[in-house]
């Protein structure tokens, strides 16, 4: 079993094609950027881009995503390593407390602007109210997906 | 390995008094004053590369950016000249644990001094050795001088690439070879109650691919439930096996929320007998004509980190022992650990790594207890990571508190204030301490119940006192401890009062504050909200309202809030915006301060509309976020922060602003709909009941 990750062919061992995405991307494949929260899909700490859409890797079945192009947190900036504009928009917003749930606001916010390149309030509302932040950074997170907007137009 | 480097001091081997490890007394955390002798430790330089390890434990204050920018002040040099690493308890002597906004105010002189020492020493010319330490008037400090390059700046976060580009910080994303998966299965109660496994099926655990083995280690205690650990080759089969052992429990016990609620019922309290513990001491007659007299009650809640609680254990060939942690105090895990596997405490080297968030709530040593267990049984190196359900049924909770507020007004005025609560334990928790030993602390009262209890207006008269209460539930810190729950009565009854003379809130408190830096707070929030009283409006289809509070957290920083709110008439509320003045002295990171405050509001908010955990069947019945839920994006209004600069001893700021927010947002329901807010979080239904 083959799994394509950001932009790389990784070879999945037998012992771990049952567990969910999330476990094979963490401790399979060291990939530990995307986060176990919940396990349940209500957190969003372990979102990850899955063909253009951000998807929850906890409950993610392996086998499912095998002709899918899956991009996780370590894959969203370039080959040369600049940061994905939502990336440094989330630097220059100092928007991380603890930073667990960042990985997740990160991907969903990228995926967000992917589709809606200049999202309005409410759009950002819907595609991120189902990422939990704990610390509180919801202001930030909102200013830094404006400020991502604004730095690709 | 402890550092040899060029500077060097505080490092002597510190004594260690070994108890027996079959006592009875638990290990307890210790808690020495940071010193600058011990903060010569935490800097040195070598080959003209600065290092410092971070005294503290990152939980998600950007503790590592402010305490690297009073390092780079006070030694004058570049941002990318030091680099920081995070402690263990093999590199730093002892510091106590990262624990009530303590990093700013207790760590910032030692480490400057230090700091200050080192540069000198280097400018005269020294460049090998320990030097001694050199202390120095404050004033002669950089931190504190007129023109500093780094304090009152916003330099790059500590780690803010790592955490952007999803490098390895936490507990959990440590990978070791070999390594395996456990957990420890418990009865599904409270540990509070006698447990212990008698029965499961081996066989059809065996037939689990991936099963590696059962740990059946009478150490796999938390408190009285006696655990099953299980270990296997990746992290779901430890699901799989679960389900397939189907472990039989013997149980001594039960309790449902009612048990809880009447627990700490104030009127039975009351009832029963004078409270326990006295915090203001005035005497008021009994049979005073009340003006306002009120009841809350404030529930159990849960701190809800996005982490659940992570650790790896290695043992090496010699039989020393490496953890990897995410926890407030690695000290206190290497000391429970040492003497729970009766290791020398030197061969137990405990890693402190990022905390995805901590609240107080990773204060105690539990995940990594069993993690040391299992890998010790297993022979591998073993990560446990606790399931979302376990964080809510094993670890400890805000205790739930139930006051009464009773005032009486003379002449537009407060003049006497009775205000007496019951609540669960929170430093001295029921999660360490058996019930023996709270029985010899209940003497001492519990400090962390008491905070924020002692009402900061005049009036003739006050009485403040409590009861504590031991419930099967574990209780704790929650961040902010008592302040939260007994400033969200105290700032509900005062709004009241303010009310009842028909007085303005903000004129009414401005006319009772006796600390002038808590009036400052307020006139400031007064005036970023352009304050003009507080006017409900009624339009159709919502109530709008404004509601103010402030208070002062540990006598040290001080907060002043107002928050609108807009209720629709089947009474969901959205907090529309929150302004808020704060004032933690001189201030070594502004921008972190704000996303402190920020933080803290939007706390404040979980508390009135969403904290609590529901209990049943001997347990808190919650297992995911959907059973307690947190504030999410959509529920949290644009926030305006005003941070009062002064030149005052730095203080704390991590908990500081949750102590006027909840009252704050509180009193902007009662404004709006004419309802008091009793009982939190706020039920919607009973809000429109009341409001009928
Ligand atoms: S861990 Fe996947 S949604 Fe929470
Ligand atoms: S930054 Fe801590 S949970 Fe979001």
């Amino acid at each position: 079993m083959k799994l394509r990750i950001n932009g790389e062919l990784r070879e999945i061992c037998a012992a771990w094609r049952d567990e969910p995405l999330l476990f094979v991307l963490r401790e399979h494949l060291g990939l530990v950027g995307t986060k176990f929260g919940c396990g349940v899909g209500i957190c969003g700490a372990c979102t990850v881009i899955i063909d253009g859409i951000a998807q929850r890797s906890c409950i993610t079945a392996t086998e499912d995503v095998t002709a899918s192009e899956i991009r996780t947190i370590e894959g969203l900036a370039d080959n040369n390593g600049n940061l994905h504009p939502v990336q440094q928009a989330w630097l220059d917003e100092a928007v991380p407390q603890c930073g667990y749930c960042q990985a997740g606001q990160i991907m969903a916010a990228a995926a967000l602007l992917a589709t809606n390149p200049q999202p309005s309030d409410q759009d950002i509302d819907d595609a991120m109210s189902d990422n939990l932040c704990r610390c509180g950074t919801y202001q930030r997170i909102r200013k830094a997906i404006k400020r991502a907007s604004e730095a690709a137009t | 390995m402890k550092r040899r480097t060029f500077l060097k001091g505080g490092l002597a081997a510190g004594l260690v008094v070994a108890l027996p490890a079959c006592s009875l007394i638990p290990v307890t955390p210790k808690r020495p004053q940071p010193t600058a002798e011990a903060a010569m430790g935490w800097v040195s330089c070598a080959d003209g590369q600065y290092q410092l390890i971070l005294p503290r434990i990152e939980i998600g204050q950007n503790i590592a950016t402010a305490i690297k920018q009073i390092a780079c002040e006070e030694l004058g040099i570049e941002w990318d000249e030091l680099s920081l690493d995070f402690h263990s308890t093999a590199t730093i002597d002892q510091v106590k644990s990262t624990v009530g906004s303590e990093s700013i105010k207790d760590f910032a002189v030692p480490l400057a001094q230090a700091c200050a020492t080192l540069r000198d020493a280097i400018a005269a010319g020294r460049s090998t050795g320990e030097i001694g330490l050199v202390e120095r008037p404050l004033s002669d400090l950089r931190i504190f001088a007129a023109a500093p390059r780094y304090i009152g700046r916003r330099p790059p976060l500590e780690q803010g690439q790592d955490i952007v580009r999803g490098q390895s910080l936490y507990a959990a994303d440590i990978r070791r070879e070999n390594m395996i998966y456990g957990r420890v299965l418990r009865a599904p109660v409270s540990p509070e109650l006698p447990s212990q496994p008698v029965r499961w099926d081996m066989d059809a655990a065996r037939a689990v691919p991936g099963f590696v083995d059962i740990v059946d280690d009478p150490s796999l205690k938390q408190a009285q439930s006696k655990g099953l650990g299980i270990l296997a080759k990746t992290p779901s089969t430890l699901d799989r096996i679960a389900d397939a052992l189907n472990v039989q429990w013997d149980i001594d016990g039960t309790f449902e929320q009612h048990d809880i609620d009447n627990a700490v019922d104030i009127e039975r309290r009351l009832n029963s007998g004078r409270l326990a513990n006295t915090i203001q001491s005035d005497s008021i007659e009994d049979d005073s004509r009340w003006d306002v007299d009120l009841r809350f009650d404030i529930p159990l809640g849960a701190h809800g980190p996005i982490e659940p609680r992570a650790a790896v254990a290695e043992f090496d060939q010699s039989g020393a022992l490496t953890v990897w942690a995410g926890v407030q105090d690695v000290f206190f895990v290497r000391d429970t650990i040492a003497r729970a596997l009766s290791l020398d405490s030197r061969d137990v080297d405990v890693k402190s790594r990022r905390v995805g968030g901590a609240f107080g709530g990773k204060t105690m040593c539990t995940v990594e207890l069993e993690a040391a267990l299992l890998a010790r049984a297993a022979g591998h190196p073993v990560k446990v990571q606790w399931t979302r359900a376990q964080e809510y049924r094993q670890g400890f909770h805000r205790p739930p508190s139930s006051h009464r507020i009773r005032a009486t007004l003379k002449e537009d005025r407060l003049d006497s204030w009775w205000h007496g609560f019951a609540s669960s334990h929170i430093l001295f928790s029921n999660a360490v301490l058996p019930e023996w030993m709270q029985q010899i602390t209940d003497f001492i009262g519990d400090p962390g119940v008491a905070r924020g209890a002692d009402m900061p207006y005049r009036a003739k008269n006050r009485r403040t006192e409590f009861d504590l209460v031991r419930i099967p539930v574990f209780t704790g810190p929650w961040r902010g401890l008592g302040a939260g729950p007994n400033m969200l009565a105290i700032e509900s009854a005062i709004d009241e009062c303010a009310i009842k003379t028909n007085a303005d809130p903000v004129a009414f408190r401005r006319s009772h504050i006796e600390d002038p830096r808590l009036a400052d707070v307020l006139n400031s929030v007064a005036e970023i909200s352009n304050w003009q009283g507080a006017k409900p409006t009624e339009d159709t289809p919502t109530y709008q309202g404004r509601g103010v509070a402030c208070g002062i957290y540990k006598e040290t920083s001080y907060a002043a809030v107002v928050a609108d709110v807009s209720i629709s008439r089947d009474g969901n509320i959205q907090v529309t915006h929150l302004w808020c003045a704060h004032d933690c002295g001189h201030i070594i990171n502004p921008d972190q301060v704000r996303a402190q405050c920020e933080g803290n509001l939007v706390w404040g908010l979980g508390m009135v509309l969403s904290d609590q955990l529901p209990v049943e069947n001997a347990r808190v019945a919650a297992e995911t976020f959907a059973d307690a839920p947190i504030p999410r994006l959509e529920d949290v209004s644009p926030m305006t922060i005003e941070l009062i600069s002064n030149r005052l001893p730095p203080t704390g700021a991590g908990e500081t602003a949750i102590v006027a927010a909840s009252g704050a947002i509180a009193n902007a329901v009662r404004n709006a709909t004419g309802v008091r807010p009793t009982r939190f979080p706020i039920d919607p239904k009973e809000l429109v009941r009341s409001q009928a």
